[in-house]
């Protein structure tokens, strides 16, 4: 009877040996184009994760539907991670096994746990994740590519505006400026740089987190109003930074302090979920939104309506997802035209990518082998009958 | 013909391989690990390196949760203790992996036994709060300890190299890793031969009964919290060092509850089950989302909402498991075994 063992076991390893055997082979110079994908569908961002991901895959399907990239379509190889950081590094690999040969994240939690292992499988990687660390040091993360405005830039165009709108109020000296931003990585990523530019320029400047799980802010506020602010921060998502609108209103804070949202909480769900008291609320949106039509708007809107939907019902996010996959599909574009299509070529050609165009959405796009940081400027918007409107033109971080 | 495993004298009850059947498999199952990366893609040794980093995790786990019954939530904040000590130890002290991996060990030992203080007052329910508050306690104190741990920005681990080869990559890993979780399961499965691990079980089956028979609770509850925390820290250690960076997101409360899925749904106290649990959570997502991707090109009007078909597959198969077989995958492979075993007569 034992020998039945040895029978099964000897199946079952055979069984196994022969599943482990299939492998991958590397993208050659002709066929589809491998780029791998991950997306927040079901996790704690589905909500702004979701129509980003449809920006790129019809980004993808809209390429391949005008010829591809010189007649090769490109495959996008994507799945939902729920922001799990494992599940996004089993991916990651299996996708890196089948040839993949560029990838485009999400957040911050993928983003950061697979730096290195982007670095040292050469895979360029554009995700939504615009924290400054990523390209700070280029050595440190040499294959990350930020298309939109890191959070650190975001914060001081911020406190350079109100330093602008200070004085054409009429006020003298410098106004006082509160960060207030989300309990995480994400949320504090922005603080020391947004605290030594208005430490150099004589802001008053205070921090502070909104706790986890909190169900008011009216605490925060108060510290905020105790400080003194003029001009509050907002470095969230949307629903808490909805409810800071509404605290905020309830406190009758909304005339006298302006509030100024980064792109996390500035977008169609802040005004749906803030609603009236939305109204008089800036941001800072590196991403044109839908109601303040650009060229760049074009293309997108027109595949969406063939596909029986419309830009203004997926929003700013679904062009932000559409526009970074664009210029990723640049890159590969100018990498095809020179030779062999890899990790290391595309790396390359981004790297020549200067004043890239992306019809208003963004201000335009340069890479260099010594910056990835693609771009540094961004229009203040702001909220006029539930509208995010434009009220500056580009205003570049130094 | 045998009804059964039954044991006539001390030693073989003892012993450590009981049977011979019991010593082919093992044979097989170690020959299969050593043959098995010369196989496998970059994909599948992914997959069975984090296998490995689980079950010592898991193993861990076990040693505090299924054997000792002190259960803890706090396994994702020990984990990070594991990873930040030893990839700190690396990037400051310029530390060879090996003595990083080794030290951040005692380190998440001796902080395992601080948050197991508690665990001679708090029992059940209570020592899962006390143990969350460590989870908290930990990632508050990684996520806001600047100086140290760099809070926000995440710590990147220089590659670990040994006779000049990159060990952080997949192949290499695989027989750092594995090895690593074969020594763990030894020494684990022999400290349930010594008078410590009976302690710790007498713990388990009745706490009064076992000090009313001369274990000094304080002593072997502390205690065991330091032996699990300890292999918790080796899995920490060799994450750190196997993804060459260090970032909070990855030791949350959500950690702590996959682990406890994984001895629950593998089998409480029990070594194979520790390895067993550990695989099947890691294989299934990595099954879900492979069966989501190939649904996806046969119907493409499923797309919007398979990733939600996927969460509740994933939930609906840990419920179905916990029902049809409570003891775990361990109790459903001695199922099978007794089944071939007393074939054709069983009933």
């Amino acid at each position: 009877m034992r020998k039945w063992f040895f029978v099964i076991a000897v199946i079952a390893l055979a069984a196994v040996a022969l599943t482990a055997c299939g492998g991958g082979g590397k993208s050659a110079s002709a066929g589809p184009i491998k780029v791998g994908g991950l997306f927040d569908l079901s996790g704690p961002t589905s909500d702004v994760g979701t129509p980003y991901s449809e920006g790129v895959r019809d980004y993808v399907a809209w390429l391949n539907a005008n010829g591809g990239i010189n007649g090769r379509q490109i495959d996008l190889e994507w799945a939902d991670y729920a922001y799990k950081v494992d599940q996004a590094e089993q991916l990651y690999s299996q996708y890196v096994n089948d040839g993949v040969v560029a990838f485009m994240g999400w957040g911050t939690g993928d983003t950061e746990a697979l730096r290195s292992k982007i670095a040292s499988d050469k895979i360029p990687y554009m995700s939504a994740s615009y924290s400054a660390n990523l390209v700070k040091d280029i050595s440190k993360a040499p294959y990350n590519f930020l298309i939109g405005v890191t959070y650190s830039d975001q914060a001081i165009i911020a406190i350079q505006w109100a330093i602008q709108d200070w004085k054409a109020s009429g006020h003298d000296g410098a106004p006082k400026v509160a960060l207030i931003h989300h309990d995480s990585p994400f949320g504090e990523s922005p603080v020391a740089d947004a605290k030594a530019f208005a430490d150099a320029h004589g802001v008053g400047f205070m921090h502070i987190a909104m706790p986890k799980g909190a169900t008011d802010y009216v605490a925060e506020l108060a510290q905020i109003q105790q400080f003194g602010a003029n001009y509050v921060i907002v470095h969230t998502v949307s629903s808490p930074a909805a409810v800071l609108i509404k605290d905020a209103k309830s406190q009758g804070l909304l005339g006298k302090i302006k509030f100024i949202n980064m792109n996390w909480c500035a977008d169609e769900i802040f005004l749906k979920l803030a609603g009236d008291a939305a109204n008089g609320v800036y941001g800072t949106i590196p991403f044109t939104p839908p109601t303040d039509p650009v060229p760049g708007h074009d293309a997108p809107a027109k595949w969406l309506k063939d596909h029986g939907s419309s830009l203004d019902a997926k929003g700013v996010h679904y062009v932000q997802g559409w526009w970074t996959m664009a210029v990723m599909a640049e890159g590969i574009k100018r990498a095809a035209a020179k030779g062999d299509v890899t990790g290391e070529s595309i790396k390359a050609a981004l790297e020549t990518i200067k004043n890239f165009d992306t019809g208003g959405v963004t201000a335009p796009i340069t890479f260099t082998a010594q910056s990835h940081r693609g771009n540094t400027a961004l229009r203040i918007y702001q909220v006029k009958d539930g509208k995010w409107t434009r009220v500056t033109d580009y205003i570049s971080a130094p | 013909m045998v009804s059964g495993v039954f044991h006539t004298s001390y030693e073989s009850d003892m012993a450590l391989r009981r049977t011979p059947a019991q010593k082919i498999r093992i044979a097989l199952f170690i020959l299969f690990i050593l043959v098995f990366p010369f196989f496998a893609n970059k994909y599948t040794l992914t997959l069975a390196n984090q296998i490995a980093i689980a079950t010592i995790g898991a193993i861990g786990l076990n040693i505090l949760t299924g054997y000792t019954g002190q259960i803890s939530l706090g396994q994702g904040g020990f984990m990070a203790v594991g990873a930040y000590t030893a990839g700190l130890l690396t990037v400051r002290l310029g530390m060879p992996w090996w003595l990083s991996i080794i030290i951040a060990s005692l380190v998440t030992a001796v902080v395992g036994a601080i948050f197991g203080i508690p665990s001679l007052r708090l029992k059940g329910l209570y020592l899962a709060i006390a143990t969350l508050a460590a989870q908290e306690i930990i990632l508050w104190t990684v996520t806001h300890w600047k100086g140290l741990t760099g809070g926000v920005e995440a710590l990147v681990v220089p590659d670990p190299r040994l006779f000049g080869l990159r060990l952080n990559a997949d192949f290499n890993f695989y027989w750092l890793a594995w090895a690593l979780a074969g020594i763990t399961a030894l020494v684990t499965l022999n400290l349930f031969r010594t008078h410590y691990g009976r302690a710790f079980i007498a713990i388990r089956d009745q706490d009064i009964a076992a000090e009313v028979m001369g274990v000094n609770l304080f002593r072997y509850k502390l205690l065991a919290f330091a032996i699990s925390s300890f292999f918790v820290g080796v899995s920490g250690a060799l994450l750190a060092h196997y993804r060459s960076i260090v970032t909070w997101e990855r030791f949350t409360l959500d950690v702590s509850v996959l682990y406890l899925a994984m001895i629950i749904i593998g089998g409480m106290g029990s070594v194979s089950g520790s390895l067993f649990g550990a695989s099947f959570m890691t294989l299934l997502p990595a099954f879900l989302t492979n069966m989501g991707r190939a649904l996806r090109k046969v119907f493409p009007a499923i797309n919007a909402i398979m990733p939600f078909i996927q969460e509740a597959t994933f939930g609906l198969v840990i419920i179905l498991f916990l029902i049809l077989e409570p003891e775990g995958l361990k109790k459903l492979w001695e199922d099978i075994k007794d089944y071939f075993r007393l074939w054709p007569f069983s009933y």
